[in-house]
């Protein structure tokens, strides 16, 4: 049989204590800090896949802002389409009372003048802002897109303005004024001298109402096209959240610690180091010194 | 063929000497209990020659000590150390690598990946609003945190890469240290051994020297014969008998100070002075070069875009960071020169921004066709593997050295209950050896008083 020897069983004893405070020592840790994970080798993998979750959530709640800005902008958009829409109307039932033959000259100019202020109250409208930016003018965003007072020129450009709301997913949020908003005013523009010459009424029934309606029709299409990227960005916001809340639990798992598991591995490892000490307590056992008669 | 009268006195006068030298073995034995590296001792006992008191016939005459023998396998002293060796290596790499990990610090919200994550969100933010000068002041925030980021842990990794450096220069001085005692130890060894001598406590010592060096490197340690050994460090010769050579230590070589020098290269497994020379030379210096060459992948990916925008102030051309490793990236722009727009350059273009933020999701040649954050997170993983492979190395080295440990005391180191069981015989011993004595003395006292005196 071996040779057991004080030294032996010290060496043993301390060993184990060292080892299973080692334990306990790491399941306080992770109780008191709620993280399974406090650095890479703690599990390597789970690490790599923390920071892939934490990425993904990160750009998720980017997307989400984005969309929330892409939305802020369409309406705003939606808001300036729809007074338009209204000072269309109105612009309609002026041409089409204008037409009427038996009105006198003063009529008619008292009808082009109001015209002549509806086209100043489409160009305000359509030079609506969103945070600083005016919506209708292209990528020119710091440009009035049309001058009240001035001017029917459209002084902004054709360019688009896109956001991301998802991974490579982008969605133009602008539409420009020169293709909405400049037919309307060449019309009510036409309308208004066709009443001030007076001698064409025939076209003010015919040619003017026909372009008023054209600037209607692509008024509506543009509405209906800002309508539909609206709902899109509001099913991208609904998807993004779900897919949110599935990247912040698959974080969770990743990283966080199970409190329950957490605590009865505290338990145990808390008896085995008490039981170890209690070992270690008595590892002063004694010889046959005190056995032997002096 | 008659004895002499006191022969039976000298055998008794023997065995009390020879008790008398176990109970001294004994009491040093348990002087030493305690003693690191003491190996016990036993006395070795052996009858003397007999007499021969008629033909064919021999007489014992006693007990003689023929040497205190040191109780010791040396078997066991060769494994331990090959394992003692692997526990050095285990824990510098650990101690290394866990140094690193700190550099790296994740998963956290501070860390490089956060700081990835924070610049890649400011560029959408400059979309969202480019013509916003505090969206761009934002990025050129973020992308400043990010570059300091990359410069701190650069700067950190070397740090840590020199003071292996150094940690790997102390470690080679102990083992020459440890070859000149070996060296003298041999010396005074070969002189005792000449004179027929067994200096216990030097081979003691010897052994605990030799148990220190296993630890820093492989050791092959062979007998001269003369009471000498003949010690190599790492392959390379460190002591012969009683000439010793010093080491040195140049690219991962080591070679010692014979006039053609012996050379030899450590693997990172063999001592502690081998895991610190590939934590110099190969283990560190990877993982700089993995993050360097994220760092040159972010610089030339952004760069390359940023340079065909154009900024708010109209210009255009401009690199976006300058630099061109992780130890040297910094951001070069003004915010009014963050190029958001493409050509011609409308304020509210955010053509550029939206493709300078989706560098996030480009596949880099130069990563293995990962993405900065991909590859930055597969260095994460690697540094995470080395960190727990060496962990777990140096838990089972200890679980394995104990054990040794535990195998070589239990022939080699004192037990008090062994220790007083001896001394309890010896006392008994000498003891009845005395009784013998006194026995002897009187019957020599019989016949010295009483013959010549019948009938009185």
């Amino acid at each position: 049989m071996d040779r057991v020897t004080g030294s032996m069983t010290s060496r043993t004893v301390l060993a184990d204590v060292e080892r299973v405070y080692g334990r306990l020592a790491a399941s306080q840790e992770e109780l008191s800090s709620g993280k399974r994970i406090e650095k890479p080798s703690d599990d390597p993998f789970g690490t790599s896949r923390a920071l892939l979750y934490r990425s993904a959530l990160a750009a998720n709640d980017q997307f989400q802002a984005n969309a929330g800005e892409a939305g802020a902008w369409l309406e705003t958009t939606d808001a300036a389409l729809s007074s338009l829409s209204d000072d269309l109307r109105r612009v309609r039932e002026l041409v089409v009372q204008g037409a009427n033959g038996s009105l006198s000259q003063t009529d008619r100019d008292a009808i082009a003048a109001e015209l002549d202020q509806l086209a100043e109250s489409v160009k305000s409208a359509a030079n609506a802002r969103y945070a600083g930016s005016y919506v209708l003018a292209g990528t020119k965003t710091d440009t009035a897109p049309f001058a009240v007072g001035g001017s029917d020129a459209y002084a902004g450009d054709g360019g688009a303005i896109a956001r991301e709301i998802g991974d490579g997913v982008t969605l133009t949020v602008n539409v420009t004024g020169d293709t909405v908003v400049s037919p309307i005013l060449a019309a009510i523009r036409q309308a208004a001298t066709d009443l001030r010459t007076g001698g064409t009424p025939g076209n003010l029934g015919t040619v003017d109402l026909r372009a008023i309606d054209a600037a209607a029709d692509t008024l509506a299409e543009t509405q209906a096209t800002v309508g539909a990227r609206e709902a899109r960005v509001a099913s991208a916001t609904a998807r993004l959240q779900q897919l949110r809340e599935a990247q912040a639990r698959q974080l969770s798992e990743t990283e966080d610690a199970d409190v329950a598991q957490a605590m009865v591995e505290f338990s145990q490892q808390s008896a085995v180091y008490q039981a170890a000490l209690r070992a270690g307590a008595s590892l002063i056992q004694p010889t046959l010194m005190d056995f032997l008669s002096p | 063929m008659s004895i002499s009268t006191f022969t039976g006195l000298e055998t008794a006068l023997r065995g009390l000497m020879a008790h008398q030298q176990a109970l001294d073995v004994t009491g040093e034995n348990v002087a030493n209990a305690s003693t690191p590296g003491y190996t016990r001792e036993t006395v070795s006992l052996a009858a003397t020659p007999g007499l021969r008191t008629a033909p064919g016939v021999l007489l014992g005459t006693g007990v003689t000590v023929t040497g205190y023998e040191r109780v010791r396998d040396t078997f066991l002293d060769v494994q331990l150390r090959a394992q003692t060796m692997l526990q050095g290596a285990a824990e510098a790499t650990r101690d290394g690598l866990s140094q690193v990990e700190g550099v790296i610090a994740e998963p956290s919200d501070t860390g490089l990946g956060s700081l990835l994550d924070a610049y890649w969100g400011a560029w959408q933010d400059v979309a969202n609003a480019p013509q916003d000068p505090a969206t761009r002041q934002a990025l050129v925030e973020a992308a400043s945190s990010l570059a300091d980021g990359f410069r701190g842990a650069a700067s950190q990794l070397q740090t840590i890469q020199s003071q292996t450096a150094q940690a790997a220069q102390l470690t080679l001085q102990q083992a020459n240290d440890d070859g000149a005692t070996l060296q003298s130890l041999n010396a005074a060894i070969f002189d005792a051994h000449a004179v027929g001598e067994t200096p216990n406590d030097l081979l003691d010592r010897r052994d605990q020297v030799l148990d220190d060096l296993a630890r820093l490197g492989s050791i092959a340690v062979t007998d001269n014969g003369d009471g000498t050994l003949t010690v190599t460090f790492d392959g390379v010769t460190l002591t012969a008998g009683k000439v010793g050579y010093t080491l040195s230590e140049s690219g991962g070589t080591i070679s010692n100070s014979k006039p053609v020098p012996e050379t030899a290269a450590p693997s990172a497994t063999t001592g502690k002075l081998g895991a610190l020379l590939a934590l110099r030379d190969v283990t560190i210096p990877s993982y700089r070069a993995s993050l360097d060459a994220i760092a040159a992948a972010l610089i030339q990916q952004t760069n390359a875009l940023h340079a065909g925008g154009v900024g708010l102030d109209g210009s255009t051309g401009n690199p976006f960071f300058a630099g061109t490793d992780a130890a040297t990236i910094a951001v070069a722009v003004t915010p009014a020169q963050v190029a958001a727009a493409a050509p011609p350059g409308a304020p509210g273009d955010n053509a550029n921004a939206l493709a300078l933020a989706g560098v996030r999701n480009l596949p880099v040649a130069s990563l293995g066709n990962a993405t900065v954050g991909g590859a930055y997170a597969q260095l994460v993983t690697t540094i995470g593997t080395d960190a727990q492979a060496s962990r777990r190395a140096s838990e089972n080295a200890a679980v394995l050295v104990d054990s040794l440990s535990n195998r070589r005391d239990s022939v080699s180191s004192v037990s008090l209950d062994e220790e007083m069981t001896n001394l309890v015989r010896f006392q008994h011993g000498y003891q009845a050896s005395a009784r013998a004595l006194s026995a002897m003395d009187d019957v020599i006292e019989l016949l010295i008083t009483r013959t010549g005196r019948v009938g009185l």
